[in-house]
């Protein structure tokens, strides 16, 4: 696998011929987009101003205005990058993961499956709308793995009937093989309760979550603070979670800004990260080359297919050969 | 008349409450014992086949294996008490983290696939030792926080429950020996 500087290297040494023809296109569209805008802008002002005058600026008619203008600019803003994106992906991402493990295959429209998501216990609601994009699969190190972004929503009902999605998860879902055998469920959540009402009261509050597992106690203080264990066979928990699985965890986190989830279910790490976002979507607004924003593709890809690395998977024991 | 007897049965909850919640305690701990007793024997099952296989190479260690087969049959005894179940694991723990040290001075061994086989086994019995070992310890402690806690200790004295020991982890054992990178080298 490459580091991160020498990733940053290929992406502007040998994908430059490509990214100085997207850089072009990101121009032409970024100009297009700015006399949309003010031409969007304009009309938007001017129909207002005439609804104001003649039906005042109260009437209901003015909601279905604006909104009607947000979905005209959402639907010309996602038309008009469309090529751009697309373009984008096969010609920036793909050859930039082929660059990291030429064992890694990539789907942009492509998504982890539900069943896997819903396998990992992680998050308890049902899904109602559940999509995503960029998979990525592949074997590290003779660790197979997946992972790509993910969107999972779920619905309820206000009082009026009317329908609202919410969000579950939305981020980078990930899947590997584990270097262990086990028949346990073992999951690893933010510490939100201890977090906002202290030791004592949080730590009550989580032994008594009743959708979970009995709360798992361990040793590592550090871990402890971080994160809430829950699991079926105590024993298991600690086989999986030695004290150095649990001090790379930790590390990974203060890598990451993002909350993070981990289970380990049917001899499976699942690991979510929280980013609410979509990754490796191209850059409008910032200058392709910028610094910063290839930083962002090339240390998001990196973080997550290092996960083999960062935490051990490829050691494996004997009796899992 | 009626203050009273809402403040007795009151009592009376908090009393079954405690009481329920020291026997689940304890029954935690021997539930867990149970475990560590399980991934101790899939151990001790290994060591027979470990001594007869290197014996015939580690002339020097000959005192250590012996250790290591006394230990083993006598923690096999039937009858032994918990504590010194725990007492004979750290020994031979140590035992046998002798032996694959003083391993590394065998070049011979690390060409027999049947002793690296019966290394890495026992590698992963460690780990599973040191799991079980690890959730033993936090199921005696909530066990002897609560015997110790007022008002828990109360009704544990009641109960007559008495404190359990832990397994003491050795500095050593955190590190957790590495088999496979001594074969490796």
């Amino acid at each position: 696998m490459k580091s991160t500087s020498e990733l940053t290297d290929f992406y502007y040494k040998e994908l430059y011929p490509s990214l100085s023809e997207l850089e072009k296109t990101r121009l032409h569209i970024l100009s297009q987009l700015k006399w949309y805008g003010a031409m969007g802008a304009v009309s938007f002002l001017v129909t207002v101003i005439w609804m104001g005058k003649n039906f005042g600026l109260l009437h209901p008619l003015m909601m279905g205005i604006v909104i009607g203008f947000a979905a005209l600019a959402s639907i010309t803003y996602r038309f008009m990058i469309k090529g751009y994106a697309k373009d984008f992906k096969s010609k920036i991402i793909t050859p930039l993961i082929a660059a990291i493990d030429s064992h890694l295959l990539y789907n942009p429209d492509f998504m982890i499956s539900q069943h896997l998501f819903s396998r990992s216990s992680l998050f308890k609601h049902d899904i109602d709308r559940y999509s995503g994009n960029d998979y990525v699969k592949g074997s590290i190190e003779g660790v197979n793995l997946e992972f790509s972004d993910v969107h999972a929503e779920y619905q309820t009902k206000d009082a009026k009937g009317r329908t609202q999605w919410h969000t579950l998860f939305r981020g980078q879902f990930f899947v590997a093989e584990f270097n262990k055998h086990f028949k346990s469920r073992t999951i690893i959540l933010p510490d939100l309760a201890e977090k906002t009402f202290g030791n004592l009261i949080g730590g009550w509050l989580q032994s008594k979550n009743m959708s979970r597992d009995d709360v798992i106690q361990l040793d590592d203080p550090e871990f402890e603070k971080k994160f809430v264990v829950y699991g079926n066979d105590p024993i298991e928990a600690r086989y999986i979670l030695t004290h150095s699985m649990m001090k790379r965890i930790v590390e990974f986190q203060k890598k990451i800004s993002y909350p993070l989830f981990i289970s380990f279910v049917h001899n499976h790490i699942h690991i979510a990260i929280a980013t609410k976002k979509d990754l490796f979507e191209p850059a409008i607004f910032t200058s392709l080359l910028d610094y910063k924003q290839v930083m962002e593709y090339v240390s998001t890809l990196n973080n997550t297919i290092g996960l083999v690395e960062e935490l051990k998977l490829n050691e494996k024991l004997w009796s899992k050969g | 008349m009626n203050t009273i007897s809402i403040i007795f049965a009151l009592i009376a909850v908090i009393a079954v409450l405690m009481y329920n919640s020291l026997i689940s305690k304890k029954n935690q701990v021997d539930n867990i014992f149970g475990g560590v007793d399980a991934v101790l024997k899939k151990r001790f099952d290994l060591i027979p086949n470990l001594v007869a296989s290197v014996s015939q190479y580690m002339e020097h260690e000959k005192t250590t294996l012996e250790t290591i087969t006394e230990l083993r049959a006598s923690a096999m005894k039937p009858g032994i008490t918990d504590d010194q179940k725990i007492a004979l694991d750290a020994k031979l723990t140590s035992a046998l983290g002798a032996i694959n040290i003083a391993m590394e001075a065998y070049p011979d061994l690390k060409a027999n696939e049947n002793v690296m086989h019966l290394q890495r086994s026992l590698n992963e019995a460690e780990e599973q030792i040191s799991a079980a070992r690890r959730a033993y310890n936090q199921a005696v402690t909530d066990l002897n926080n609560a015997i110790e806690m007022f008002p828990t200790n109360l009704m544990a004295s009641y109960m007559k429950l008495q404190p359990k020991k832990v397994f003491e982890i050795t500095v050593n054992e955190r590190a957790n020996v590495d088999v496979g990178a001594l074969f490796t080298k």
